[in-house]
């Protein structure tokens, strides 16, 4: 549901704003809102002091930002010290800190590329140490080091034959294979001979190994350098950060704590401009869960004093459309309010979906996976996932609808008969309840019945939201709910599915029924109705990821006994069965979540609610520390 | 009923709409993609994008389903 919120509007006497800003953030309830000025009653404007003071704050920010990000520094949701830090200190200190942080951050970063290069060189390091240790020395002429690329071995049987022409025995060209398919040559000529073999390799598009930048001069002499630095690279490597973790033991915890208390401070200059004033007095509005005013009154009262006045302004005096949305539910339907958040918030004094969300995302979702096995699967996945992350963090969140998911998914499995497609039924001896696989029309038929009684509640809460601000929307949401009805009544009457005698009853109702959905929802009416049946169709899709899923499952199975090898065919079929889960896992989300953004929320969701963010003191974000 | 017959209809009852929704996809997903390089917070609305065309394959199939059951019934 959508809390109930107030609005209320909090007076006192100008000079003890700051105060009651600090009160107002240390309760951490307050949305604040720009105050509506009136006669006698000016914005407040930042003074010239305040004004630097913001500039000054947001500088440090910014430097105690790119600080704890370049150290490292865990984050810490520790309330952060009441006293604001000496600003010209802390800022010194934040530059300092920030500059040789980064300095760090980047010498490391320029080592680890330069380690990631050589290593690409190691190869080829040791294929010329081959070939110079299994020929005779060469003491004189020139030395070329050469790769032949993947497919240009034939070049260097081409090479040797010119070579031998051209200088008979006078040469020696050695060849080592390399692990990617590329060839090293070693080539030794006279020193006379060279601008000919330059010619030749010129000629033949072959090119000396590229040396990395810093490296010139001859390969054979910056070969041994790059060997050395090499081995130099993570002494290197291990002093900075060695070097890094000092500062972080040094700095971290101080500038964390400094941040959170500036962003605090910053964030009570930002919210003066919100009220307005006399000269004398100044006045702030802003909007509260309705629950939460009275203790919200004590409070200024007893930490500012009886000089404030909290009034709540009344209900017809804001509109509904300004008023930030606390979602809050019951802590089993909590964490489907992700998938709600998803999408952009409900509007103030709609409907929250989360509860209808919370039984039929998970629901479908089983539905379509149902398979005891992958249940279970799911079921340790997500508490893995569970353990491996905090609370109130997104992933606390995904993990437990993976749950509720898994949950469904084991039921429906059992139902199904199924525990990694029919292996339930060959080795364990599961009964289905309904068998998908060779049911697939009273499959498809439960699939599109649960579309209808999916849409129908959307219609039904349409109306619901509809009826106290626009009744024609709402009469006529009802009428297309009826109109459903009525049609599929009608169908099923002709198929004989249902008594043949509804035929003509549900056929008059609908004829009644149209004129009367025209004369609400106005000439797209038709339309409207041809989408909504549409969309009742469109929960075909679990009735056909289902079969799919189930058939991909015995597919898996029968790979054992089809590759003739027993052992070939349990790792094929165990592969089969990993890709299907991940299918299994992704398909079913994806579109359980359009059935419910498309075809669900089409028929009731009001967007455009703005997000409740009162203020309060500043922790990093939770999803940081997941 | 002739079993070529019967087939060929099914598989081009799934395949064309197939066709379709890949065509669809090819096109929806690079704009996704370009939308979501400059505004991620539409990761939502891209991934229904990019899942509506795919009714049209979900559907050709249950229709292709429907041809083999009658066809074998």
């Amino acid at each position: 549901m959508i809390l109930h919120m107030s609005k209320v509007r909090v007076l006192g006497p100008g000079d003890r704003l700051p105060e009651v800003l600090g009160v107002v953030q240390d309760v951490g309830l307050l949305h604040l809102a720009q105050a509506s000025a009136g006669p006698g009653l000016q914005p407040v404007e930042l003074s010239g002091a305040q004004q630097r003071r913001r500039r000054h704050l947001r500088r440090i920010l910014e430097d105690l930002d790119a600080s704890t990000t370049a150290l490292g520094c865990p984050e810490d949701r520790s309330p952060p010290s009441p006293a604001e830090p000496n600003t010209a200190a802390l800022a010194r200190v934040a530059r300092r800190v920030r500059r040789t942080a980064e300095q760090l951050q980047s010498r490391i970063g320029a080592l680890e590329e330069e380690r990631e290069l050589l290593e690409k060189y190691r190869p080829v390091f040791a294929a010329f140490d081959a070939l110079l240790t299994t020929g005779s020395a060469w003491s004189q002429g020139r030395a070329y080091h050469i790769i032949l690329r993947f497919g240009q071995a034939r070049i260097g049987s081409l090479l040797r034959e010119h070579l031998a022409e051209s200088l008979g025995a006078e040469f020696e060209l050695r060849q080592h294979p390399l692990p990617g398919g590329e060839t090293a040559v070693l080539l030794l000529v006279p020193a006379s001979a060279a601008g000919a073999v330059e010619r030749l390799l010129s000629e033949g598009r072959v090119q000396e190994i590229p040396l990395p930048s810093g490296y010139s001069g001859a390969p054979a002499e910056a070969i041994p350098a790059m060997k050395r630095r090499i081995a130099a690279i993570p002494a290197e490597i291990t002093a900075r950060r060695s070097e890094q973790a000092n500062l972080r033991g040094t700095h971290c915890a101080r500038l964390r704590e400094a941040r959170a208390a500036l962003r605090d401070g910053l964030a009570r200059i930002e919210a003066l401009p919100l009220s307005v004033g006399t000269g004398h007095a100044f006045v702030l509005e802003g909007w509260l869960p309705a629950d939460a005013r009275p203790g919200f009154t004590r409070r200024l009262a007893r930490d500012v004093g009886e000089t404030i006045v909290v009034e709540e302004l009344a209900r017809e005096r804001w509109a509904a459309e300004a008023a930030p949305v606390v979602l809050s539910n019951p802590r089993l339907f909590r964490p489907f309010e992700l998938i709600v958040r998803m999408m952009p918030l409900p509007r103030y004094g709609s409907l929250d979906p989360t509860p209808f969300v919370a039984v039929f995302f998970p629901m479908f979702f089983g539905l379509m996976l149902g398979d005891v096995g992958y249940g279970a699967a799911l079921a340790l996945l997500s508490l893995v996932l569970r353990h491996r992350s905090k609370p109130d963090t997104t992933v606390r969140a995904v993990s437990e609808i993976a749950g509720a998911g898994a949950a469904f998914t084991v039921v429906f499995g059992l139902i199904y008969g199924e525990f990694f497609g029919d292996l339930g039924r060959r080795w364990l001896g599961m009964r289905p309840w309904f068998d998908r696989e060779e049911s697939v029309i009273p499959f498809l038929g439960l699939a599109v019945a649960l579309g209808l009684v999916h849409v129908l509640i959307g219609l039904g809460l349409g109306v619901a939201s509809a009826l106290r601000g626009h009744p024609r929307v709402a009469l006529g949401r009802g009428i297309t709910a009826v109109m459903v009805g009525l049609v599929l009544v009608g169908l099923l009457a002709a198929l004989e599915v249902l008594p043949a005698a509804l035929f003509t009853p549900s056929v008059v109702g609908i004829l009644v029924a149209f004129p009367v959905l025209i004369l609400a929802e106005g000439i797209v009416a038709p339309v409207e109705l041809l989408s909504t049946l549409g969309h009742i169709l469109s929960y075909a899709r679990i009735m056909a990821l289902g079969t799919a899923s189930v058939m991909l499952a015995v597919v898996a199975n029968r790979m054992v006994g089809a590759l003739g090898s027993t052992v070939v065919g349990v790792v094929f079929a165990l592969l089969f069965h990993l890709v299907n889960f991940a299918l299994g896992l992704f398909s079913p989300t994806i579109h359980a979540l359009r059935l419910h953004y498309v075809e669900f929320f089409g028929k009731f969701y009001s967007p455009g609610g703005i997000r409740y963010r009162p203020l309060t003191h500043w922790t990093p974000s939770p999803n940081h520390q997941a | 009923m002739d079993i070529l017959a019967v087939t060929l209809s099914a598989a081009l009852a799934v395949g064309i709409p197939a066709l379709a929704t890949a065509w669809a996809q090819s096109r929806i997903g690079p704009a996704a993609a370009a939308s979501l390089a400059e505004k991620p917070e539409l990761s939502t609305t891209a991934i229904i994008m990019v899942a509506i065309p795919e009714t049209m394959a979900i559907l050709g199939f249950v229709v292709a389903v429907l041809i083999l059951l009658r066809a074998g019934g």
